[in-house]
């Protein structure tokens, strides 16, 4: 019999939960609400004694000291109440581990099929409170229709006594798996399945796919193991292997470029050999540290002779905007099994996000899913929630707002693990699988949820997206799975390690077979989260938390056992083979039996068309702005700015120093509330190196061309690292791509073949500057279809594409942490300097967005020349010459003066006429060059604010002979002012700027300052 | 010098286990990180180990109040190895998920001995959110706590902020207060008024939130993060030998550790002071238990 335990916090007690949803009420939709109290609900099936509930209800869900609870419907006074709760199947993680406790305590084991779940009712009062208002909250606050389920209770149809009845979202599928032979006779069979299963297949692809069921030897091998036409189990396995996802078809690709003004064409042929793998091998031959890429789930570098870091980073995008709080904790939590799964193992040490969405305070007539506020909450709370509990810490991030991520929103995720160089003798970057060897499957169990979600996130968001996608990541259930698999590869039972992420066991499986050549897998031994899963579904289900592993027979008790000590399930669920074939059966009978080398032959190569034509040619211009007057005003606005402003609320609730490793925090200064360039770690304890990390995105540039987008991310990111004191001989990188739908159609994307172009142009600089700075693209992953389809006022949609987005992550190690510098400005009368020239670089600035200009003349990066300037710069502060350096990035030279004032909590004195400038492009008006709206507001890459004591002025500028570097003005006084000026100007009154510190500051931390 | 053991509980859900035996070893003990499971099977037993050190974490996901389960099951499977442990004059230390296990389980005021009784919670932030912040500290110079024993008086290298140049000093400075970093959701200590007065009243509160020069924060966020009563962040037992705290220690195990660290650096360095790397107050922390151990 079930029952439902009610608990909640005694009145007297301040009840965050609550407080924290009326506030949004109002924030959100103006809605006043006077109280608002949670009770947390336990619905409990299983058959427990009198004594038993008595005792799990004292002993664990009750604290004695803040808390009441009863087995009935608590009374709390209320005007109306909201009850929510999952949905069947959807993760309940406090309810497993509910379990967990009161089998412990009472010494019991709960029976298949008995559980406990978690639900919440809230108790709203508020004057006036409409039957619509409490609608809004609870589908728009605090229920998602996808995961969950609510019900609405007014003081009229609210019984105490019965309350709101016991609900059991227990997983019932009354369903007899079996295997389905699929006939496909003709190309339009094929296609017609793909369509009707949401397979997603390429119409390419179906013909070889055909070909190979057809071949006539295949034939005759499948007859051996009883199968003829082939089964779903098959047809989903090659689906999930072919998705865009798993293969980056898109990036091997054939582009036909052509230059529309010139006419020149020209063929690129498979843009991630030209662009991403052969500049990073030839690096690798020329840098010793680089270990491992191109190959595993993230790439290795050398940190020092005892370890070698590892890193990748990873989009969550589709699933966000389904269920933002699910689909970010899954992502973080999922890329976190990257370097899990690297090399022989890696444990975690740092994550990095990025988050671009819509407008947070959007008013307009489009309606997505969820409302960038909502989901931005959701997504911050997602990645808290997976970067704490599993004990990383989130050492950077950054946050984007522009309007075309409300089609789809962006979710980035960065890990970085560290791993012994060697593990029983053996280089631990290594792996391989043997035939004979055990395929172990470990951690969670396998259910329904996550069916599709590869081809899901290969395909435009619409309507009609499969729901099932979405989950809820487990950090706990990781986190004992982090702890288990280290302990196991530090005894060398480890052969081969992978995580189950995109596509599940079939793509685990399936990769980590080809090693071996071959495998045969017992689907029956997998453990299931429920009955009632067809084969093809075990196969290719996402469920999180889970790891693939190959180890030695002998070692099987050994690992077994440590298993159980870390409370970690694992499996045998087959074993390694040379067979060449990936061998799938069910209770003896075979379901699958493909040769393995069918998906790495043969399939046709995507095409795509893709045109460019010059920014000028497509219509944009410099916009014809006469100079403001008050910059006071000016420079406070865009400081209030959302893209610009404060975001100190997320750096807060990431836990950002776990593990002990914190050098350069993501706030510092001061105040400590000022974002650092980059972070630093010192992930060896007992070592005086770290881990320099940072990250870029400068997405509006591809309004004008995303060759420079690209190339001034890189720059951005690689100069985040130099600040702070990394050695630009030592840098990698990771890739990010999020881009729009590339493909041609002529009505559903006819700008298709221009975002292919900025594709190729995009790559082409990854190649150029990655070449020029040195940097080994380490890690990198695609996102290939951000785009969405939102409804309008009247009941159209409209086709909603995120701008060509490229995250750059650069990681560094560190020679000595105690020479790392920060940001800030440190002491009145130090001497302040530009490092690198100012252009008339507007083009995609803040300064123009913020008066709804696009412009033209976009910053580009000359790697060659910056590279100097950097060296120089890391040479200054290795010699500890250096009290604060900080990159002129987003907003300008204006902007970032500020930062360094802030940081300071100091006062400063420029001269902007000092400002090196650079030599004006033929092509552009030079006339504009000397505007001080220029000088403030462009945004030309490559540059630095620096702060010296003024003994070292000499040995400095020494350093800096022959580079673009001037002394601009000096520190002053703790809480003084910020003072421009303009020496060369004709006015009588030199002074543009004079602003009180800390008047900055709060114009700064204005918008979002009070959120929490 | 006798060897001092330290057992750092690790598993299910913790996740300051490595950096909190650092840091003892750091102090000069000897840490070992220790599976709640291997204690609770008995493959490993308390018997050889002088001071036992409940962690930082997620413990079972923090789920149904942080620290219950990991209380529940500690006490249920080995709760009187614990107390024998206790009573046999052995140090126990709890930080963050660490405390709130120690107060579920009732080592935790430990009034007149009694071991088991939940008197205490420490519950949702006021502020609704999980926050990481670096706070200032006020060491209670009565406290019996033998963790924090001359904190007073202590020299301690790293200097914090401002202060230090108002007094004079060159590169070290006399504390009774000390800063440490806090990543909690639930870290408001409460309980009722009679326990807190007779807490007070036998100086177990061993450490409060102040504001950064020193005075109580009285309630202030955010120099009290949480909404403590009486800006408790850290109180021990009647002996001393149990104490409990929401700051980390731990984390402050490397002068570098410390938020202001590149701008204390700049300024000793002008002055051409040299810059102390040695032992942070965090570690001084581990090094009051280990000394003793040593001298009983």
């Amino acid at each position: 019999m079930p029952y439902r335990l009610e608990i909640a916090l005694n009145q007297d007690l301040i009840d965050a939960e609550g407080e924290g949803i009326r506030r949004k009420a109002f924030d959100y939709f103006g809605l006043k609400l006077s109280c608002v109290r949670t009770i947390n609900a336990l619905t409990i099936d299983a058959d427990l004694t009198a004594d038993q509930l008595k005792t799990i209800q004292k002993e664990i869900f009750t604290n004695p000291v803040t808390q009441t609870s009863s087995y009935n419907s608590l009374l709390i006074d209320f005007d109306w109440i909201i009850w929510v709760g999952f949905r069947p199947g959807v993760k309940d993680n406090p309810g497993s581990t509910a379990v967990e406790a009161v089998e412990d305590i009472l010494g019991i084991k709960f029976n298949p099929g008995e559980a406990i779940y978690t639900s919440k009712r809230y108790c709203l009062q508020g004057k006036g409170l409409t039957a619509e208002d409490v609608d809004k909250i609870a589908g728009e606050l605090l229920a998602n229709n996808i995961i969950q389920r609510c019900k609405i209770y007014s003081k009229r149809n609210w019984d105490n006594k019965i309350g709101t009845g016991i609900i059991i979202p227990k997983v019932r599928l009354d369903h007899k798996p079996v295997v389905m032979p699929i006939p496909i006779d003709t190309d339009e069979t094929l296609k017609r399945i793909s369509d009707e299963r949401n397979l997603a297949l390429n119409p390419n692809d179906i013909p070889t796919i055909r070909a190979y069921f057809f071949d006539s030897k295949v034939q005759a091998e499948r007859a051996l193991v009883g199968l003829a036409e082939p089964t779903d189990v098959e047809l989903e396995y090659i689906s999930q292997a072919r998705s865009d996802h798993c293969n980056h078809n898109t990036f091997q690709g054939l582009f036909h470029y052509q230059d529309l003004s010139t006419g020149y064409a020209e063929v690129e042929d498979n843009i991630f050999e030209t662009c991403i793998k052969q500049p990073t091998l030839s690096l690798k031959e020329k840098k010793p540290w680089v270990v491992s890429v191109l190959w595993d789930n993230a790439g290795a570098g050398q940190f020092d002779d005892e370890h070698y870091y590892v890193i990748t980073g990873e989009t969550h995008n589709s699933p966000s905007n389904m269920e933002a709080y699910g689909g970010a904790i899954t992502g973080i939590v999922g890329v976190y099994r990257d370097p899990m799964g690297t090399g022989k193992g890696a444990k975690l040490i740092m994550g990095g996000y990025g988050y671009c969405v819509g407008l947070r305070d959007y008013n307009g007539d489009l309606i997505p899913h969820l409302h960038p506020r909502r989901l931005l909450d959701g997504v911050i709370e997602g990645v808290r929630d997976g970067g704490n509990k599993s004990g990383i810490p989130t050492t950077f991030g950054q946050l984007i707002f522009h309007h075309g991520y409300m089609g789809k929103s962006l979710v980035f995720v960065t890990a970085v693990g560290i791993m012994p160089s060697q593990i029983k003798g053996e280089p631990a970057q290594q792996k391989t699988t043997s035939p004979g060897d055990l395929v172990i499957m470990c951690g969670g169990r396998v259910g329904k949820d996550g069916i599709h979600g590869v081809t899901a996130s290969s395909e435009v968001f619409s309507e009609s997206t499969p729901a099932g996608h979405v989950q809820i990541g487990d950090p706990y259930t990781q986190k004992k799975m982090h702890d288990f698999i280290l302990e196991a590869r530090d005894q060398g039972l480890i052969r081969f390690i992978t995580d189950n992420g995109g596509g599940g066991l079939s793509s685990s499986v399936g990769e980590s077979a080809r090693f071996s050549n071959g495998c045969e897998i017992q689907l029956e031994k997998v453990p299931l989260k429920y009955k009632g899963l067809d084969q093809w579904e075990i196969w290719i289900s996402e469920s999180q938390e889970r790891m693939t592993l190959a180890i030695r027979q002998e070692d099987l008790d050994c690992f077994l056992t440590l298993s159980k000590k870390h409370a970690v399930e694992s499996t045998v669920i087959g074993k390694y083979t040379d067979s060449g074939k990936l061998h799938i059966t069910h209770n003896g009978k075979t379901c699958a039996y493909i040769n393995l080398d069918l998906l790495s032959a043969g399939f046709p190569q995507w095409e795509f068309d893709a045109h460019w034509q010059e920014p000028g040619q497509r219509g944009l211009f410099e916009p014809v702005i006469r100079e403001p007057r008050d910059y006071e005003v000016l420079l406070t606005d865009i400081l209030s700015r959302p893209n610009i402003c404060s975001r100190e609320w997320i750096s807060r609730q990431y836990d950002h120093e776990v593990q002990g490793t914190s050098v350069i925090k993501p706030l510092v200064g001061a105040g400590r509330d000022v974002n650092s360039d980059a972070s630093v770690i010192r992930p060896v304890l007992d070592s005086e190196k770290g881990l320099a990390f940072a990250q870029a995105l400068l997405p509006t540039y591809s309004k004008i061309d995303a060759y420079h987008m690209t190339s001034c991310t890189i720059d951005e990111a690689v100069r985040r690292l130099i600040a702070v004191g990394a050695d630009l001989d030592a840098i990698g990188g990771v890739d990010n791509f999020c881009w729009p739908n590339i493909q041609y159609h002529p009505e559903d994307n006819p700008d298709g073949r221009f975002k292919a172009a900025q594709l190729v142009r995009s790559c082409r600089a990854l190649r150029d500057i990655c070449l020029e700075y040195g940097i080994p693209l380490l890690s990198g992953k695609d996102s290939m279809y951000v785009d969405g389809y939102l409804a309008g006022r009247y009941g159209e949609t409209h086709k909603v594409s995120a701008l060509e987005t490229i995250q750059f992550s650069t990681i560094s190690v560190i020679d000595d942490i105690n020479k790392c510098i920060t940001m800030d400005s440190k002491i009145p009368g130090d001497l302040v300097y530009i490092l690198g020239e100012t252009g008339n670089e507007l083009g995609g600035s803040e300064y123009y967005e913020h008066y709804g200009y696009v412009g033209l003349n976009v910053p580009q990066v000359h790697a060659r020349q910056f590279a100097r300037l950097y060296r120089a710069l890391g040479s200054a502060i290795e010699k500890e010459l250096v009290a604060s350096a900080h990159g002129i990035y987003r907003g300008g030279l204006g902007v970032h003066l500020t930062m360094v004032a802030i940081g300071g909590d100091l006062g400063m004195k420029v001269d902007l006429a000092l400002v090196p400038a650079c030599a004006p492009h033929a092509d552009r008006a030079s006339i504009l060059s000397n505007r001080i709206d220029t000088i403030l507001f462009s945004e030309s890459a490559g540059r630095f604010i620096v702060t010296i004591n003024p003994e070292n002025r000499k040995i400095f500028e020494d350093i800096f002979k022959g580079l673009p570097c001037s002394c601009i003005g000096v520190i002053t006084d703790k809480s003084g002012d910020l003072i421009i000026s303009d020496s060369k100007s004709k006015k009588k009154n030199k002074t543009i700027i004079s602003i009180p510190v800390k008047d900055l500051k709060s114009a700064w931390k204005k918008p979002f300052g009070d959120l929490i | 010098m006798k060897m001092v053991n330290a057992l750092v509980l690790a598993g299910y859900g913790l996740n300051c286990d490595n950096e909190t035996a650092y840091a003892l070893e750091l102090a000069g003990a000897s840490a070992s990180r220790v599976h709640i499971n291997s204690l609770i099977d008995g493959s490993v037993t308390l018997d050889n180990f002088q001071i036992m050190v409940f962690v930082g974490g997620f413990s079972w996901g923090d789920d149904h109040g942080a620290g219950v389960i990991q209380a529940v099951r500690l006490k249920t499977n080995i709760g009187d190895k614990i107390l024998e442990f206790v009573d046999k004059g052995n140090l126990v230390l709890g930080i963050c998920n660490g405390f709130q296990t120690l107060v579920n389980m009732g080592l935790l005021p430990g009034f007149k001995g009694n071991y088991k009784t939940r008197s205490i919670a420490l519950t949702f932030n006021d502020c609704g959110n999980f926050r990481d912040d670096w706070v200032m500290l006020k060491v209670n110079p009565l406290s019996p706590c033998v963790f924090t024993k001359g904190f007073d008086t202590l020299e301690l290298p790293v200097r914090h902020g401002e202060r230090s140049e108002v007094r004079g000093q060159r590169s070290e400075v006399r504390f009774d207060k000390i800063e440490l970093p806090i990543r909690h959701g639930e870290g408001k200590f409460y309980s009722d008024k009679d326990i807190i007065q007779r807490l007070t009243k036998n100086n177990q509160v061993v450490i409060q939130y102040a504001m950064p020069d020193g005075n109580p924060a009285e309630g202030k966020f955010p120099f009290n993060p949480n909404g403590s009563i009486n800006d408790i962040a850290g109180i021990c037992d009647p002996t001393g030998r149990i104490f409990g705290l929401m700051p980390h220690p731990e984390a402050f195990n490397h002068w570098t550790n410390h938020p202001d660290w590149t701008r204390d650096k700049e300024k000793i360095k002008r002055r051409g002071g040299a810059i102390n790397t040695g032992a942070t107050a965090g570690i001084r922390m581990f090094q009051n238990g280990v000394d003793f151990i040593c001298s009983r």
